[in-house]
């Protein structure tokens, strides 16, 4: 018996062999009973099955004529129109293989791409190894794999899947067909995966970029313009920010005085629109503001960023508040003008 | 044009109607069309033709264990296939009238 299961092994590997050319799923379908089929036919009469059925090419050829010569319903065309899509498909991958081969140094492109394939094995593993990531620790994470947010555990996660994942891809080809099925099936979610986490990754670095300029802008979003004063409580005009490693810090639009004087509005210096002080002598009880600032507003920039000499002769040299406090805390506090900041009638200047 | 030739069209129709009176596994579906006078027809062709009509939808399988020989797979016409069958039958019949019409006006029959 084991003799007769032997020559029916071998008949059908080479009737398989014969039709080599047929899609896989076409040829198991064709072949899945054969070797059933063979051992009644080898249960029924005498001699080997050669004798009775001829050489398995021949009897290949015939299969192949009578499961595909006669239409059969209207499925069956369909098969054999995605059948024969199939082969016209191989054939150009075929055609494409032996196309590239030669430039990258290799007789086929295929050639090449075996060579990289432990390569794949090990970028599996570390793949496996992020998805588990993924899913076990959440979203911060960053290239090094953990688990449970651990990543010593993650490091030994990494190591064991690589090399489960080497060990897997050597033993590939020995593999029966469900479990390369699956291991197929598992690849293309590992690769899918990837593609997402790449595409994620790429998306997080745009976002991470927008992000940072509209922060260090929202602080000062509603900045129109700047006013400086000095421990007097002088408005200073002509002002210049700089930061520290001396990079002009522009902060709001020019949207009065002279525009378009000298290119960029942006260069003029501080404040741009001296009439709206906040604080000054501007107001009910203080004289014309117009007159008591420096009709020349700010169009030179060789002016160096301090406050004009000029003294200004004010109508209230017997205002009492001055202000004491620093320049700084001054614009924060009431934004309304107050007449009584004059500190105008200083001597000194 | 040898009979090979002919079997190609009809052997579906064939197997069918084999199968019509009671079902059969490969082996002995073989041997009762080459009783009924096929002669040429080959077993990869009834197996190819089991295979093709199973896979259409035309057949059911059921495996039948046998003590002495290897388990036998053996094949049923279903509802699906009797229709089949009848149909091809019905255009058989008329192709054949139109077969023997055309070779008597020629007086080529036997």
């Amino acid at each position: 018996m084991t003799v007769v299961q032997q020559e029916i092994t071998d008949y059908v590997a080479r009737v398989r062999a014969a039709l080599a050319d047929l899609p896989a799923t076409q040829r198991d379908e064709l072949t899945e009973d054969l070797a059933d089929h063979l051992s009644e036919v080898a249960a029924e009469a005498e001699g080997t099955l050669v004798e009775r059925l001829g050489e398995p090419e021949t009897y290949a050829a015939e299969l192949r004529a009578a499961a595909g010569a006669a239409p059969g319903s209207g499925g069956r065309n369909l098969d054999q129109r995605v059948a024969t899509a199939m082969v016209r498909l191989r054939r150009r991958l075929n055609a494409i293989d032996t196309q590239f081969g030669p430039p990258l140094g290799y007789a086929t492109a295929s050639d090449f791409l075996r060579l990289l394939r432990p390569g794949w094995w090990v970028l599996r593993g570390y793949l496996a190894a992020m998805l588990v990531t993924v899913m076990s620790t959440g979203d911060s994470f960053g290239l090094l794999p953990r688990f449970g947010g651990e990543l010593l555990a993650g490091l030994i996660m990494l190591v064991g899947f690589v090399l489960a994942s080497i060990w897997l891809g050597r033993r590939s080809a020995q593999l029966t067909r469900w479990p390369r099925s699956a291991v197929q099936v598992a690849s293309a979610v590992l690769v899918i995966f990837a593609l997402v986490g790449l595409v994620n990754a790429e998306g997080q670095h745009a976002n991470d970029y927008y992000y940072d300029q509209t922060s260090t802008d929202s602080q000062y979003v509603r900045v129109r313009d700047v006013f400086v004063y000095d421990s007097e409580g002088r408005l200073v005009e002509n002002a210049r920010l700089f930061d520290q490693d001396g990079n002009p810090i522009r902060l709001g639009y020019p949207d009065c005085g002279p525009v378009s004087e000298d290119g960029n509005p942006l260069l003029r210096p501080y404040p741009y629109c001296v009439d709206r002080a906040p604080f000054g002598p501007r107001g009910p009880a203080g004289s014309d503001p117009a007159a008591t600032l420096p009709s020349t507003p700010t169009a030179e920039p060789t002016s160096t960023p301090t406050a004009e000499p000029t003294s200004t002769p004010t109508a209230e040299p017997t205002s009492t508040p001055t202000p004491s406090g620093t320049a700084t805390d001054r614009p924060s506090g009431e934004p309304t003008a107050t007449p009584a900041g004059t500190p105008s009638p200083t001597p000194t200047s | 044009m040898d009979t090979t030739q002919l079997l190609k069209g009809v052997l579906d129709m064939a197997v069918l109607a084999v199968l019509r009176e009671e079902d059969g596994y490969g082996y002995d579906i073989l041997r009762r069309l080459r009783e009924a006078g096929l002669e040429e027809v080959g077993d990869a062709s009834v197996y190819g033709t089991l295979r093709r009509l199973f896979a259409a939808g035309l057949l059911t399988t059921y495996v039948v264990p046998s003590e002495s020989g290897p388990h036998r797979k053996y094949y049923s016409l279903n509802a699906a296939g009797r229709d089949q069958l009848t149909r091809s039958g019905k255009l058989w019949r008329s192709f054949a009238t139109t077969m023997d019409s055309l070779l008597d006006d020629r007086g080529m029959a036997a």
